[in-house]
């Protein structure tokens, strides 16, 4: 999968991501958020609509990188999921979990 | 060697194969079998990918896993089966369950399980062989 990080407030970042979320790509996508976070920006917004396919692995980095969002004192919302991706957040119930937006600019308003 | 119509077969060797030649053989089938709903390739793509990751992530033994995956399209429903020659399964998949929200693995059996009308899962000799069953929609 393709990474594009957006940095767009001090402390917001939008990861613009496409290809496939699943557990080839899953260690990158964790280590990038990871590295987002660190660098100060802890309100992330996983921007989706380029994501064909995403499986439990994907599933499970996302929690993993809501937790380390969260842990410093930010959050993790995702915007503007494909079709597979919304069909596997319903299966999962993670669409009570993941807040989600119909884009990356939504998700950003009202994190002042 | 089957020769039976609709009939579609991958042999992977992990390392260093991995999922990503699962996606590209679903693409290659799905472009010979264009009757394929674009409800059912979903359900079967991430079905099969999920078993596929499994059997990587926990059917290695030292030297890795190898497996072949087979696909048979028929006129009501689609059959799949994945045999590989990793170590012996110890849970039983018709018991699998979504774990707590915040967990970080353990959805993929219980995701397969919503995506397919039947799936089965047996140890025949030194192989294990997991079986899935979709009917088109």
């Amino acid at each position: 999968m393709d990474i594009v990080v957006h940095e767009a407030d001090p402390d917001v970042a939008v990861l613009e991501c496409s290809g496939r979320l699943n557990m080839v790509s899953a260690p990158t996508f964790r280590e990038t958020v990871a590295r987002v976070v660190d660098n100060g920006r802890s309100h992330v917004v996983v921007e989706l609509s380029g994501v064909e396919f995403m499986d439990s692995s994907g599933l499970g980095a996302l929690v993993g990188c809501l937790k380390t969002a969260r842990q410093s004192g930010g959050d993790l919302r995702i915007a503007a999921p494909s079709d597979q991706v919304e069909m596997v957040l319903k299966l999962s119930n993670m669409d009570k979990i993941l807040r989600t937006y119909p884009d990356g600019d939504a998700a950003v308003t009202d994190w002042g | 060697m089957s020769a039976a119509v609709g009939g579609h077969s991958l042999d992977l060797s992990c390392p260093p194969d991995d999922v990503t030649a699962v996606h590209t053989f679903l693409e290659h089938v799905w472009g010979t079998e264009p009757s394929v709903s674009a409800e059912d390739r979903m359900a079967l793509e991430l079905a099969l990918v999920e078993l596929a990751s499994n059997v990587i992530e926990h059917g290695a033994t030292g030297t890795g896993v190898s497996c072949t995956l087979r696909l048979d399209v028929g006129a009501d429903a689609v059959e799949a089966n994945l045999v590989d020659d990793g170590v012996p399964v110890p849970v039983d998949p018709s018991a699998a369950r979504l774990p707590d929200a915040l967990a970080e693995s353990g959805r993929g059996l219980a995701l397969v399980q919503m995506v397919v009308d039947d799936l089965q899962y047996e140890r025949v000799g030194d192989h294990n062989r997991w079986t899935v069953r979709r009917g088109r929609h």
